[in-house]
């Protein structure tokens, strides 16, 4: 069996004791900024984007696949335990989490957390490794139209998916393309947009705008805030076992959650966040006890706990097998991989089986990992709690600064860094999403490069993306997306989807 | 303007209306996009064919004008926009400042002066970022930042960042 032969040679790779301690230090570091607010998932693998550079490619990618899927874990606990989500993914998991905590009942929540996304992370697993290759097999089937539309879609798609005003959306995505343009045009030699500076005639790297946006303007908007008061449940876990009324609720919600995150995770724009919105309200309508919700539902922690852990983790299949970006944090997986000067694509999979196969065996590992990281060791993480803001924002304030430093050895990827810090506040000031931007910064130049080349196919004839079929079909779809979320009845609908009370 | 209006009653009234999020956020796309047209004004446009520098980027700032100028739309003609709230004032502006000139600071000095003095000056300007500032904890979080990230990079690592400063 083919899949059998694929996943032994995954395992041989992920097993060595080199991956295995990166796999480790991910899960260790997805939890720790998973339990902490004020840093995610994003801005920590945009510091650490530019440490894998001294790092073996696969371990590398394992380190930070285990970062984003141990961030899930890690998310869950402060929701429960503090009411506050430690990562937006968890946002809902506070509403019937924490109630569940207030009633003694903190060890049974958190258990099932961790078990419903564990659970949810075998599922996942399995998932990536089963569909990855066939649609490996039709992305290297693809012209330079076909993908260039298959962009489009994407870019439309994440939009669509992602909360706020769509038309923001989009211009943070032209906003995010003409940053990508900054430095030297491959095709024609002249400079773009570099005001005479010759540290950005090379371009702005990935890292650089991440650690920026993400990083130092999360920082900024975090204290702008007033503090928030971290009420934590005091009385100790001591039943961390779920009685088995708990097991009987949740199973169900868990594989509904697990399916729904599964499916919104391959979507563009989707992963950890909307399959744990869209979960709960999910398990909300099934539920034939919706007046439970809100009161401490166990199936309101299931649910969406396992949806945003499947989420987070098949929001690598089209990251793996076609080279495009879904979300934010997959954006900056490309960059990892063109650290090392991996071309991101279809290709990976023949060319680099031990990386590709590596890594989703480090998967299955890690989520194993987490779960006795979680569960049994809750108390540390716990403890964590009490270190304030004040302190870790230095912290995190430092490892960005030493991160954009090693991206180029280079001060003024430092200045550029705090000059797109202080556009984050700015933009998140002004409601506008900056996840977008860095999914059009990375795509920029693959759009660019693709629409030059099919322009050269058919001779400068821009129908050439309507006579291809494939091309036809994803720009149909992509068109059918934008027409969808203008009609009055679905915008309602997804504006209700990010409105969960 | 209705006579007996106080001016300064409608000049308020018009900044009311400029401190709605979404014009602001129009205003910003649409005083990027126009930069950027006239930042690309001499890059050679070229065909569909054969584009030219200046093809693709003008092409976007283009598309970015159109859709600030819908947002800017939006935000005037909502009825009651939602405002900036500016909470406590210059509260906004004190994280903005501080976290901004520590980072340039420690960006300029780490060549120079080494990564154990660059901390102490990022760790120095950044705790005024926050509100109650304490000398005692700010060192001590400085002393613990030091020690840490000179084990994690440089001997973990083994990053080539001079530690001390070059005479």
């Amino acid at each position: 069996m083919e899949l059998f032969d694929n996943l032994v040679v995954g395992f041989g790779v992920a097993l060595t004791p080199a991956n295995l301690f990166f796999a480790l230090a991910g899960a260790l570091i997805g939890t720790l900024i998973g339990v902490l607010p004020g840093i995610g998932p994003i801005a920590t693998i945009a510091m650490l984007l530019p440490l894998t550079f001294h790092l073996e490619p696969t371990s590398g990618l394992i380190m930070l696949a285990g970062i984003f899927y141990g961030a899930q874990y890690g998310g869950s606990t402060t929701a429960i335990l503090v009411n506050l989500p430690g990562e937006t993914s968890s946002v809902v998991t506070c509403i019937d989490g924490h109630q569940m905590a207030r009633q003694g009942r903190a060890g049974a929540a958190l258990a099932v957390a961790a078990l419903a996304s564990f659970f949810a992370g075998c599922v996942a697993t399995m998932l990536i490794a089963t569909f990855a290759p066939p649609l490996a097999k039709i992305g290297q089937s693809f012209g330079a139209p076909e993908y260039f539309s298959l962009m489009v879609l994407g870019l439309i798609a994440a939009v669509v998916l992602a909360h706020g005003s769509v038309i923001k959306a989009v211009a943070m995505i032209i906003l995010g393309l003409l940053v990508g343009l900054v430095g030297t045009d491959g095709n024609t030699g002249g400079t773009r947009f570099t005001f005479g500076i010759t540290e950005l005639t090379d371009g702005i790297d990935v890292a650089t705008l991440a650690i920026g946006i993400f990083g130092i303007g999360e920082i900024i908007t975090n204290l702008s805030q007033p503090q928030e008061t971290r009420a934590l449940v005091s009385q100790k876990i001591s039943r961390l076992w779920p009685t088995r009324e708990d097991f009987r609720r949740a199973w169900r919600a868990v594989l509904r959650g697990t399916a729904l995150g599964s499916v919104l995770g391959v979507l563009p724009g989707g992963g950890a966040t909307l399959s744990a919105f869209a979960a709960y309200a999910l398990e909300k309508r099934f539920s034939k006890h919706p007046e439970q919700f809100g009161r401490g539902a166990v199936e309101g922690v299931a649910g969406p706990e396992s949806a945003n852990n499947a989420g987070a983790q098949t929001s690598f299949i089209p990251m793996l097998t076609l080279g495009i970006p879904g979300n934010a944090v997959m954006a900056l997986m490309i960059g990892a991989l063109t650290i090392h000067g991996i071309q991101p694509g279809p290709q990976i999979m023949t060319e680099r089986p031990g990386m590709f196969w590596g890594m989703i065996a480090s998967m299955w590992i890690g989520n194993l990992m987490l779960v006795i990281i979680n569960l049994p060791l809750i108390g540390i993480w716990v403890q964590l709690l009490k270190v304030p803001y004040r302190f870790l924002y230095l912290a995190i304030l430092l490892f960005c600064g030493i991160g954009v430093y090693t991206v180029s050895n280079s001060s003024a990827a430092v200045l550029l860094a705090a000059f797109f810090g202080v556009a984050g506040y700015v933009f998140t000031r002004l409601q506008c999403e900056p996840a977008p931007m860095i999914l059009g910064f990375v795509l920029g130049p693959l759009m660019e490069e693709n629409l030059r080349r099919a322009m050269r196919i058919s001779g400068g004839d821009p129908m050439i993306f309507v006579q291809r079929p494939i091309s036809l079909g994803l720009l149909l779809a992509a068109l059918a997306l934008c027409i969808l979320v203008a009609l009055p009845a679905i915008r309602s609908k997804r504006e209700e989807a990010f409105q969960e009370n | 303007m209705a006579l007996g209006e106080r001016p300064e009653a409608s000049g308020a009234a018009v900044l009311q209306v400029l401190a709605r999020r979404d014009v602001l956020a129009g205003l910003m796309f649409i005083g990027v996009a126009l930069f950027g047209l006239w930042l690309s004004r001499n890059y050679p446009i070229g065909t569909a064919l054969r584009m030219g520098t200046g093809y693709v980027p003008r092409l976007l700032c283009w598309i970015l004008l159109g859709l600030g100028a819908v947002v800017l739309i939006q935000g005037l003609r909502e009825a009651q926009g939602a405002r900036l709230t500016s909470s406590g004032g210059a509260s906004g502006w004190r994280p903005v400042v501080f976290v901004t000139a520590s980072l340039v600071i420690f960006g300029l000095s780490i060549e120079r002066l080494g990564l154990v003095l660059s901390i102490l000056l990022l760790v120095g300007v950044g705790a005024v970022a926050a509100r109650g500032l304490r000398l005692l904890e700010t060192a001590a979080a400085a002393l613990v930042l030091i020690v840490l990230s000179w084990s994690i990079f440089i001997l973990g690592l083994g990053l080539t960042i001079p530690v001390w400063p070059e005479w």
